[in-house]
Protein backbone atom coordinates (compact mmCIF):
# COMPACT_ATOMS: atom_id res chain seq x y z
CA UNK A 1 0.00 0.00 0.00
CA UNK A 2 3.11 2.47 0.96
CA UNK A 3 4.56 2.09 -2.44
CA UNK A 4 1.28 3.36 -4.06
CA UNK A 5 0.63 6.47 -2.20
CA UNK A 6 4.25 7.14 -2.47
CA UNK A 7 3.92 6.55 -6.36
CA UNK A 8 0.77 9.17 -5.88
CA UNK A 9 2.89 11.63 -4.32
CA UNK A 10 5.74 11.53 -6.68
CA UNK A 11 3.29 11.45 -9.25
CA UNK A 12 2.04 15.19 -8.22
CA UNK A 13 5.74 16.20 -7.99
CA UNK A 14 6.18 14.88 -11.51
CA UNK A 15 3.56 16.88 -12.25
CA UNK A 16 4.60 20.20 -10.89
CA UNK A 17 8.51 19.88 -12.12
CA UNK A 18 6.85 20.42 -16.02
CA UNK A 19 9.04 17.50 -16.91
CA UNK A 20 9.37 18.06 -21.01
CA UNK A 21 9.40 14.26 -21.61
CA UNK A 22 5.62 13.98 -19.90
CA UNK A 23 4.21 17.10 -21.35
CA UNK A 24 5.05 15.78 -25.07
CA UNK A 25 3.93 13.00 -24.33
CA UNK A 26 0.52 14.33 -22.69
CA UNK A 27 0.50 16.78 -25.83
CA UNK A 28 0.80 13.70 -28.70
CA UNK A 29 -1.70 11.22 -26.54
CA UNK A 30 -4.57 14.66 -27.32
CA UNK A 31 -3.15 15.34 -30.63
CA UNK A 32 -3.46 11.80 -31.56
CA UNK A 33 -6.46 11.01 -29.71
CA UNK A 34 -8.71 14.27 -31.17
CA UNK A 35 -7.51 13.81 -34.33
CA UNK A 36 -8.63 10.07 -34.47
CA UNK A 37 -11.73 11.11 -32.63
CA UNK A 38 -12.42 14.33 -34.94
CA UNK A 39 -11.38 11.74 -38.19
CA UNK A 40 -14.11 8.77 -37.16
CA UNK A 41 -17.08 11.32 -36.39
CA UNK A 42 -16.49 13.01 -40.12
CA UNK A 43 -17.13 9.61 -41.76
CA UNK A 44 -19.17 7.79 -39.10
CA UNK A 45 -21.63 10.28 -38.27
CA UNK A 46 -23.15 10.99 -41.92
CA UNK A 47 -22.95 7.22 -42.63
CA UNK A 48 -24.13 6.44 -39.68
CA UNK A 49 -27.43 8.50 -40.67
CA UNK A 50 -27.72 6.84 -44.07
CA UNK A 51 -27.67 3.38 -42.87
CA UNK A 52 -30.57 4.46 -40.04
CA UNK A 53 -32.98 6.01 -42.42
CA UNK A 54 -31.84 4.27 -45.88
CA UNK A 55 -33.53 0.38 -46.87
CA UNK A 56 -31.20 -1.56 -49.37
CA UNK A 57 -30.19 -4.98 -50.11
CA UNK A 58 -27.93 -6.38 -47.31
CA UNK A 59 -28.26 -4.01 -45.02
CA UNK A 60 -28.64 -6.92 -42.03
CA UNK A 61 -25.69 -8.53 -43.04
CA UNK A 62 -23.76 -4.86 -42.99
CA UNK A 63 -25.37 -3.70 -39.23
CA UNK A 64 -23.68 -7.40 -38.04
CA UNK A 65 -20.64 -6.36 -39.46
CA UNK A 66 -21.20 -3.12 -37.67
CA UNK A 67 -21.76 -4.35 -34.27
CA UNK A 68 -18.86 -6.83 -34.80
CA UNK A 69 -16.66 -3.94 -36.11
CA UNK A 70 -17.58 -1.81 -32.94
CA UNK A 71 -16.08 -4.20 -30.23
CA UNK A 72 -12.92 -5.39 -32.31
CA UNK A 73 -10.47 -6.06 -30.24
CA UNK A 74 -7.79 -3.22 -30.72
CA UNK A 75 -4.89 -5.63 -31.28
CA UNK A 76 -6.63 -6.83 -34.42
CA UNK A 77 -7.44 -3.13 -35.75
CA UNK A 78 -3.53 -2.79 -34.91
CA UNK A 79 -2.46 -5.27 -36.72
CA UNK A 80 -4.42 -5.27 -40.00
CA UNK A 81 -2.84 -1.14 -39.98
CA UNK A 82 0.50 -2.57 -39.27
CA UNK A 83 0.30 -5.22 -42.00
CA UNK A 84 -1.06 -2.35 -44.67
CA UNK A 85 1.55 0.22 -43.47
CA UNK A 86 4.34 -2.31 -43.27
CA UNK A 87 7.43 -1.83 -45.73
CA UNK A 88 5.92 -4.77 -48.03
CA UNK A 89 2.69 -4.04 -47.28
CA UNK A 90 0.22 -2.16 -50.16
CA UNK A 91 0.65 1.39 -48.49
CA UNK A 92 4.31 0.65 -47.39
CA UNK A 93 6.06 2.93 -49.44
CA UNK A 94 4.38 6.17 -47.79
CA UNK A 95 6.65 5.31 -44.52
CA UNK A 96 4.22 5.92 -42.19
CA UNK A 97 4.60 3.12 -39.80
CA UNK A 98 5.68 4.02 -36.20
CA UNK A 99 4.49 7.75 -36.68
CA UNK A 100 1.97 9.79 -34.79
CA UNK A 101 -0.43 9.43 -38.46
CA UNK A 102 -0.42 5.36 -38.24
CA UNK A 103 -1.76 5.91 -34.55
CA UNK A 104 -4.08 8.07 -36.25
CA UNK A 105 -4.97 5.74 -38.99
CA UNK A 106 -5.12 2.83 -36.34
CA UNK A 107 -7.75 4.84 -33.94
CA UNK A 108 -9.59 5.57 -36.73
CA UNK A 109 -10.79 1.98 -37.44
CA UNK A 110 -11.61 0.90 -33.81
CA UNK A 111 -13.69 4.31 -33.49
CA UNK A 112 -15.61 5.04 -36.65
CA UNK A 113 -17.75 1.62 -35.76
CA UNK A 114 -17.99 2.52 -32.66
CA UNK A 115 -19.97 6.16 -33.57
CA UNK A 116 -21.66 4.80 -36.94
CA UNK A 117 -23.37 1.89 -34.64
CA UNK A 118 -24.43 4.48 -32.17
CA UNK A 119 -25.00 6.98 -34.75
CA UNK A 120 -27.50 4.57 -37.12
CA UNK A 121 -29.19 3.46 -33.53
CA UNK A 122 -30.26 6.77 -32.66
CA UNK A 123 -31.60 7.38 -36.32
CA UNK A 124 -33.11 4.20 -36.96
CA UNK A 125 -35.35 5.23 -33.20
CA UNK A 126 -36.16 8.33 -34.52
CA UNK A 127 -35.18 9.39 -37.88
CA UNK A 128 -38.30 8.25 -39.84
CA UNK A 129 -40.18 10.33 -37.21
CA UNK A 130 -37.73 13.54 -37.96
CA UNK A 131 -38.49 13.19 -41.38
CA UNK A 132 -41.91 12.74 -41.64
CA UNK A 133 -42.14 15.98 -39.43
CA UNK A 134 -39.85 17.95 -41.74
CA UNK A 135 -41.73 16.69 -44.82
CA UNK A 136 -45.19 17.68 -43.25
CA UNK A 137 -44.28 20.79 -42.46
CA UNK A 138 -43.03 21.60 -46.31
CA UNK A 139 -39.36 21.55 -45.35
CA UNK A 140 -37.13 20.49 -48.30
CA UNK A 141 -34.05 18.42 -48.19
CA UNK A 142 -31.56 20.22 -46.78
CA UNK A 143 -33.92 21.67 -44.09
CA UNK A 144 -35.46 17.90 -43.60
CA UNK A 145 -31.10 16.91 -42.83
CA UNK A 146 -30.91 19.67 -40.92
CA UNK A 147 -33.84 19.08 -38.55
CA UNK A 148 -32.96 15.75 -38.64
CA UNK A 149 -29.03 16.70 -37.33
CA UNK A 150 -30.60 19.10 -34.94
CA UNK A 151 -32.61 16.30 -33.74
CA UNK A 152 -30.41 14.00 -32.53
CA UNK A 153 -27.32 16.58 -31.71
CA UNK A 154 -27.62 14.88 -28.57
CA UNK A 155 -27.28 11.40 -29.65
CA UNK A 156 -24.24 12.31 -31.82
CA UNK A 157 -22.20 14.53 -28.93
CA UNK A 158 -22.79 10.86 -27.18
CA UNK A 159 -21.31 8.15 -29.66
CA UNK A 160 -18.07 10.87 -30.51
CA UNK A 161 -17.80 11.04 -26.25
CA UNK A 162 -17.77 7.15 -26.73
CA UNK A 163 -15.42 6.91 -29.61
CA UNK A 164 -13.34 9.65 -27.55
CA UNK A 165 -13.34 7.55 -24.42
CA UNK A 166 -12.25 4.70 -26.99
CA UNK A 167 -9.98 6.74 -28.67
CA UNK A 168 -7.86 7.69 -25.12
CA UNK A 169 -7.99 4.31 -23.55
CA UNK A 170 -6.62 2.74 -26.12
CA UNK A 171 -3.34 1.18 -25.62
CA UNK A 172 -2.79 -2.38 -28.09
CA UNK A 173 -3.15 -0.86 -31.44
CA UNK A 174 -1.00 2.32 -31.13
CA UNK A 175 1.40 -0.16 -29.60
CA UNK A 176 1.42 -1.71 -32.17
CA UNK A 177 1.83 0.76 -35.03
CA UNK A 178 3.33 3.50 -33.13
CA UNK A 179 6.17 1.09 -31.72
CA UNK A 180 6.04 3.21 -28.23
CA UNK A 181 9.20 5.46 -29.38
CA UNK A 182 10.65 8.16 -26.90
CA UNK A 183 9.99 11.39 -27.99
CA UNK A 184 8.40 10.24 -31.35
CA UNK A 185 5.28 8.01 -30.75
CA UNK A 186 5.20 7.45 -26.86
CA UNK A 187 1.86 8.34 -25.64
CA UNK A 188 0.30 8.34 -22.13
CA UNK A 189 -1.05 4.30 -22.09
CA UNK A 190 1.76 2.73 -23.87
CA UNK A 191 4.25 4.86 -21.30
CA UNK A 192 2.03 3.49 -18.18
CA UNK A 193 2.53 -0.50 -20.04
CA UNK A 194 6.44 0.11 -20.35
CA UNK A 195 6.96 1.79 -16.98
CA UNK A 196 4.55 -1.04 -15.35
CA UNK A 197 6.87 -3.53 -16.71
CA UNK A 198 9.90 -1.73 -15.51
CA UNK A 199 8.90 -1.19 -12.31
CA UNK A 200 8.63 2.15 -12.37
CA UNK A 201 5.19 2.85 -10.47
CA UNK A 202 5.71 6.25 -9.70
CA UNK A 203 6.06 7.82 -13.60
CA UNK A 204 3.17 5.21 -14.57
CA UNK A 205 0.58 6.44 -11.45
CA UNK A 206 1.83 9.69 -12.59
CA UNK A 207 1.00 9.84 -15.95
CA UNK A 208 -1.99 7.03 -15.09
CA UNK A 209 -3.38 10.27 -12.89
CA UNK A 210 -3.08 12.71 -15.70
CA UNK A 211 -5.06 10.54 -18.35
CA UNK A 212 -7.58 9.90 -15.64
CA UNK A 213 -8.17 13.77 -14.66
CA UNK A 214 -7.57 14.69 -18.67
CA UNK A 215 -10.09 11.87 -19.82
CA UNK A 216 -12.71 13.63 -16.72
CA UNK A 217 -11.95 17.11 -18.13
CA UNK A 218 -12.71 16.22 -21.81
CA UNK A 219 -15.58 14.20 -20.56
CA UNK A 220 -16.76 17.04 -18.49
CA UNK A 221 -16.76 19.31 -21.20
CA UNK A 222 -18.77 16.89 -23.72
CA UNK A 223 -21.19 15.87 -20.78
CA UNK A 224 -22.61 19.25 -20.37
CA UNK A 225 -22.41 20.75 -23.80
CA UNK A 226 -24.80 17.45 -23.99
CA UNK A 227 -27.26 18.67 -21.25
CA UNK A 228 -26.54 22.02 -22.67
CA UNK A 229 -28.38 21.92 -26.43
CA UNK B 1 -57.91 21.86 -52.03
CA UNK B 2 -59.78 19.57 -54.07
CA UNK B 3 -58.74 15.62 -53.66
CA UNK B 4 -60.09 13.13 -55.99
CA UNK B 5 -58.82 9.34 -56.18
CA UNK B 6 -59.43 6.94 -58.29
CA UNK B 7 -58.40 2.60 -57.78
CA UNK B 8 -56.34 3.49 -55.01
CA UNK B 9 -54.60 -0.26 -53.70
CA UNK B 10 -52.18 -0.13 -51.15
CA UNK B 11 -50.82 -3.87 -50.28
CA UNK B 12 -49.13 -4.31 -47.22
CA UNK B 13 -46.61 -7.42 -48.20
CA UNK B 14 -49.68 -9.65 -50.04
CA UNK B 15 -52.89 -8.01 -47.36
CA UNK B 16 -55.01 -5.56 -49.53
CA UNK B 17 -55.26 -2.44 -46.49
CA UNK B 18 -56.82 0.08 -49.04
CA UNK B 19 -58.96 -0.44 -51.82
CA UNK B 20 -60.89 2.94 -52.59
CA UNK B 21 -62.59 3.01 -56.02
CA UNK B 22 -63.66 6.49 -56.03
CA UNK B 23 -63.83 9.12 -53.00
CA UNK B 24 -63.80 12.83 -53.45
CA UNK B 25 -62.96 15.23 -50.79
CA UNK B 26 -64.53 18.86 -51.36
CA UNK B 27 -62.64 21.75 -50.89
CA UNK B 28 -63.31 23.99 -48.30
CA UNK B 29 -65.10 21.45 -46.41
CA UNK B 30 -64.38 19.74 -43.31
CA UNK B 31 -64.74 16.03 -43.95
CA UNK B 32 -64.78 13.43 -41.16
CA UNK B 33 -63.50 10.16 -41.93
CA UNK B 34 -64.88 7.18 -39.48
CA UNK B 35 -64.71 3.60 -39.42
CA UNK B 36 -63.40 0.62 -36.98
CA UNK B 37 -59.95 0.14 -36.15
CA UNK B 38 -57.94 -1.47 -39.34
CA UNK B 39 -60.10 -0.21 -41.92
CA UNK B 40 -57.59 2.02 -43.42
CA UNK B 41 -58.06 5.26 -42.09
CA UNK B 42 -54.65 6.12 -41.27
CA UNK B 43 -52.91 4.49 -44.18
CA UNK B 44 -55.14 6.87 -46.57
CA UNK B 45 -54.35 9.60 -44.55
CA UNK B 46 -50.49 8.85 -44.94
CA UNK B 47 -51.19 8.66 -48.94
CA UNK B 48 -52.91 11.67 -49.14
CA UNK B 49 -49.84 13.49 -46.84
CA UNK B 50 -47.54 12.06 -49.46
CA UNK B 51 -46.00 10.10 -46.95
CA UNK B 52 -46.21 6.87 -48.51
CA UNK B 53 -46.45 6.72 -52.18
CA UNK B 54 -46.15 2.79 -52.09
CA UNK B 55 -49.67 2.45 -54.24
CA UNK B 56 -51.49 1.97 -57.39
CA UNK B 57 -53.67 4.31 -58.85
CA UNK B 58 -54.59 8.04 -59.05
CA UNK B 59 -54.59 10.72 -56.30
CA UNK B 60 -55.57 14.24 -58.14
CA UNK B 61 -55.14 17.43 -55.34
CA UNK B 62 -56.49 19.97 -56.98
CA UNK B 63 -56.33 18.23 -60.35
CA UNK B 64 -52.15 17.63 -60.07
CA UNK B 65 -50.38 14.46 -58.60
CA UNK B 66 -48.77 15.47 -55.44
CA UNK B 67 -45.88 17.08 -55.81
CA UNK B 68 -43.21 18.98 -53.40
CA UNK B 69 -45.04 22.27 -54.08
CA UNK B 70 -48.53 21.53 -53.38
CA UNK B 71 -46.82 19.37 -50.31
CA UNK B 72 -45.74 22.89 -48.64
CA UNK B 73 -49.52 23.99 -48.64
CA UNK B 74 -50.77 20.83 -46.55
CA UNK B 75 -49.54 19.15 -43.81
CA UNK B 76 -50.76 16.16 -41.18
CA UNK B 77 -51.09 15.88 -37.50
CA UNK B 78 -50.49 12.37 -36.15
CA UNK B 79 -52.56 11.27 -33.16
CA UNK B 80 -49.13 10.42 -31.45
CA UNK B 81 -47.54 13.67 -32.64
CA UNK B 82 -43.51 14.33 -32.76
CA UNK B 83 -42.06 18.04 -31.73
CA UNK B 84 -38.78 19.37 -31.67
CA UNK B 85 -36.43 19.09 -28.47
CA UNK B 86 -37.08 22.66 -28.15
CA UNK B 87 -39.76 25.09 -26.36
CA UNK B 88 -43.08 25.02 -27.48
CA UNK B 89 -42.78 28.80 -29.17
CA UNK B 90 -40.07 27.77 -31.58
CA UNK B 91 -41.69 24.38 -32.61
CA UNK B 92 -45.09 26.47 -33.09
CA UNK B 93 -42.11 28.55 -35.27
CA UNK B 94 -40.93 26.25 -37.12
CA UNK B 95 -42.98 26.00 -40.48
CA UNK B 96 -42.62 29.79 -40.87
CA UNK B 97 -39.13 29.63 -40.44
CA UNK B 98 -38.31 26.93 -43.10
CA UNK B 99 -40.69 29.18 -45.23
CA UNK B 100 -38.21 31.91 -45.13
CA UNK B 101 -40.57 34.49 -42.73
CA UNK B 102 -39.41 37.58 -41.28
CA UNK B 103 -39.12 37.72 -37.40
CA UNK B 104 -41.58 40.51 -36.81
CA UNK B 105 -44.01 37.88 -39.21
CA UNK B 106 -43.42 34.67 -37.44
CA UNK B 107 -43.82 36.19 -33.58
CA UNK B 108 -47.33 38.01 -34.87
CA UNK B 109 -48.43 34.53 -36.26
CA UNK B 110 -47.29 31.91 -33.32
CA UNK B 111 -48.54 34.80 -31.10
CA UNK B 112 -52.11 34.60 -32.48
CA UNK B 113 -52.15 30.53 -32.42
CA UNK B 114 -51.02 30.59 -29.12
CA UNK B 115 -53.72 32.88 -28.02
CA UNK B 116 -56.37 30.55 -29.92
CA UNK B 117 -55.25 27.12 -28.06
CA UNK B 118 -53.98 28.71 -24.98
CA UNK B 119 -50.77 28.30 -24.83
CA UNK B 120 -49.65 31.27 -23.62
CA UNK B 121 -48.43 29.23 -20.33
CA UNK B 122 -46.26 26.52 -21.57
CA UNK B 123 -44.49 28.55 -24.80
CA UNK B 124 -41.39 28.98 -22.73
CA UNK B 125 -41.61 25.07 -21.55
CA UNK B 126 -39.40 22.15 -23.34
CA UNK B 127 -41.86 19.90 -25.87
CA UNK B 128 -40.38 16.98 -24.03
CA UNK B 129 -42.21 18.21 -20.72
CA UNK B 130 -45.75 18.71 -21.92
CA UNK B 131 -48.43 16.98 -20.68
CA UNK B 132 -50.64 14.72 -23.75
CA UNK B 133 -52.74 17.75 -24.20
CA UNK B 134 -50.51 19.76 -24.05
CA UNK B 135 -48.54 18.08 -26.87
CA UNK B 136 -51.45 17.52 -29.08
CA UNK B 137 -52.51 21.84 -28.87
CA UNK B 138 -48.50 22.54 -29.43
CA UNK B 139 -48.64 20.06 -32.79
CA UNK B 140 -52.69 21.70 -33.74
CA UNK B 141 -50.71 24.86 -33.22
CA UNK B 142 -47.81 24.15 -35.63
CA UNK B 143 -49.64 22.97 -38.12
CA UNK B 144 -52.14 25.27 -38.47
CA UNK B 145 -50.09 28.64 -38.03
CA UNK B 146 -48.96 28.82 -42.07
CA UNK B 147 -52.44 28.43 -42.86
CA UNK B 148 -52.30 25.52 -45.16
CA UNK B 149 -55.02 24.78 -47.69
CA UNK B 150 -55.02 21.31 -46.78
CA UNK B 151 -55.14 19.91 -43.13
CA UNK B 152 -55.15 16.02 -42.38
CA UNK B 153 -55.62 15.43 -38.69
CA UNK B 154 -55.47 11.97 -38.11
CA UNK B 155 -57.47 11.60 -34.69
CA UNK B 156 -55.81 14.99 -32.77
CA UNK B 157 -58.01 14.40 -29.69
CA UNK B 158 -57.97 11.29 -29.04
CA UNK B 159 -57.12 10.87 -25.08
CA UNK B 160 -57.73 14.47 -24.46
CA UNK B 161 -59.97 16.13 -21.76
CA UNK B 162 -63.70 17.47 -22.84
CA UNK B 163 -62.30 21.14 -22.55
CA UNK B 164 -58.88 20.73 -24.24
CA UNK B 165 -61.47 19.19 -27.12
CA UNK B 166 -63.18 22.08 -27.57
CA UNK B 167 -60.54 24.43 -28.16
CA UNK B 168 -58.62 22.14 -30.65
CA UNK B 169 -62.03 22.27 -32.31
CA UNK B 170 -62.24 25.67 -32.31
CA UNK B 171 -58.91 25.84 -33.76
CA UNK B 172 -59.43 24.03 -36.70
CA UNK B 173 -62.85 25.82 -37.21
CA UNK B 174 -61.38 29.04 -37.32
CA UNK B 175 -58.84 27.89 -39.50
CA UNK B 176 -61.33 26.49 -41.78
CA UNK B 177 -63.54 29.36 -41.90
CA UNK B 178 -60.71 32.21 -42.13
CA UNK B 179 -58.65 30.90 -44.48
CA UNK B 180 -60.43 28.40 -45.86
CA UNK B 181 -58.94 25.42 -45.63
CA UNK B 182 -60.09 22.24 -46.55
CA UNK B 183 -60.10 19.87 -43.59
CA UNK B 184 -60.04 15.74 -43.29
CA UNK B 185 -60.64 14.84 -39.90
CA UNK B 186 -60.47 11.35 -38.86
CA UNK B 187 -61.97 10.38 -35.75
CA UNK B 188 -63.76 8.12 -33.46
CA UNK B 189 -66.03 10.47 -31.81
CA UNK B 190 -69.42 10.84 -33.26
CA UNK B 191 -70.35 14.18 -31.33
CA UNK B 192 -67.39 16.02 -32.84
CA UNK B 193 -68.05 14.12 -36.41
CA UNK B 194 -71.57 15.88 -35.84
CA UNK B 195 -70.06 19.35 -34.59
CA UNK B 196 -67.15 19.63 -37.73
CA UNK B 197 -68.30 17.97 -40.62
CA UNK B 198 -70.62 18.50 -43.29
CA UNK B 199 -69.08 15.69 -45.22
CA UNK B 200 -68.22 12.45 -44.03
CA UNK B 201 -66.53 8.99 -45.23
CA UNK B 202 -67.28 5.60 -43.85
CA UNK B 203 -64.31 3.13 -44.14
CA UNK B 204 -64.56 -0.82 -43.67
CA UNK B 205 -61.85 -3.26 -44.49
CA UNK B 206 -59.79 -0.67 -46.62
CA UNK B 207 -62.72 -0.05 -48.52
CA UNK B 208 -65.56 3.79 -48.34
CA UNK B 209 -68.61 2.03 -47.26
CA UNK B 210 -70.40 5.41 -47.88
CA UNK B 211 -69.56 8.83 -48.41
CA UNK B 212 -71.22 12.00 -49.00
CA UNK B 213 -72.64 14.76 -46.40
CA UNK B 214 -72.82 13.50 -43.03
CA UNK B 215 -76.86 13.66 -42.95
CA UNK B 216 -77.05 11.32 -45.68
CA UNK B 217 -74.34 9.10 -44.50
CA UNK B 218 -75.91 9.29 -41.17
CA UNK B 219 -79.14 8.59 -42.24
CA UNK B 220 -81.34 5.13 -43.41
CA UNK B 221 -78.66 3.03 -41.29
CA UNK B 222 -80.93 0.74 -39.32
CA UNK B 223 -79.84 -2.50 -39.99
CA UNK B 224 -76.56 -1.79 -41.55
CA UNK B 225 -73.53 -2.49 -40.89
CA UNK B 226 -72.89 1.34 -40.06
CA UNK B 227 -75.72 1.38 -37.85
CA UNK B 228 -74.28 -1.45 -35.91
CA UNK B 229 -70.89 0.52 -35.50
CA UNK B 230 -72.49 4.24 -34.74
CA UNK B 231 -75.13 2.38 -32.47
CA UNK B 232 -73.29 2.83 -29.40
CA UNK B 233 -72.39 6.17 -29.84
CA UNK B 234 -75.64 7.72 -31.84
Amino acid sequence: MDYIMQGFGEAFQLLLSLDKEIYGIILLTLYVTIMSTCIAAIIAVPLGILIGLKNFRFKRTLIRLLYTFMSMPPVIAGLFVFLVLSRRGPLGQLELLFTPTAMIIAQVFLVTPIIMGITYNSTREKGQKIRQLAYTMGANRIQSLSLLLFELRADILAAVVSGFGRAISEVGAVMLVGGNIKGHTRVMTTSIAMLQSMGDYSQAIAIGVVLLALSFAINSILYHGQRVI
Amino acid sequence: MNINMHNIIKKYENKTVLNIDELEIKKGLVTGIIGPNGSGKSTLMRILAGLDNDFTGTLHIDEQEVNPEISKHMTLVFQKPYLINTDVYHNIAYPLKIRGKSKSEINSKVQQVIELLQLESIQHQNANTLSGGELQKAAMARAIVFEPKLLLLDEPTANIDPQTMLLMENAISYINQSCSTTVVLVTHNIGQLQRMCREAVFMREGRVEKQGALRDVLSNIKGTYIGEFLEPEL
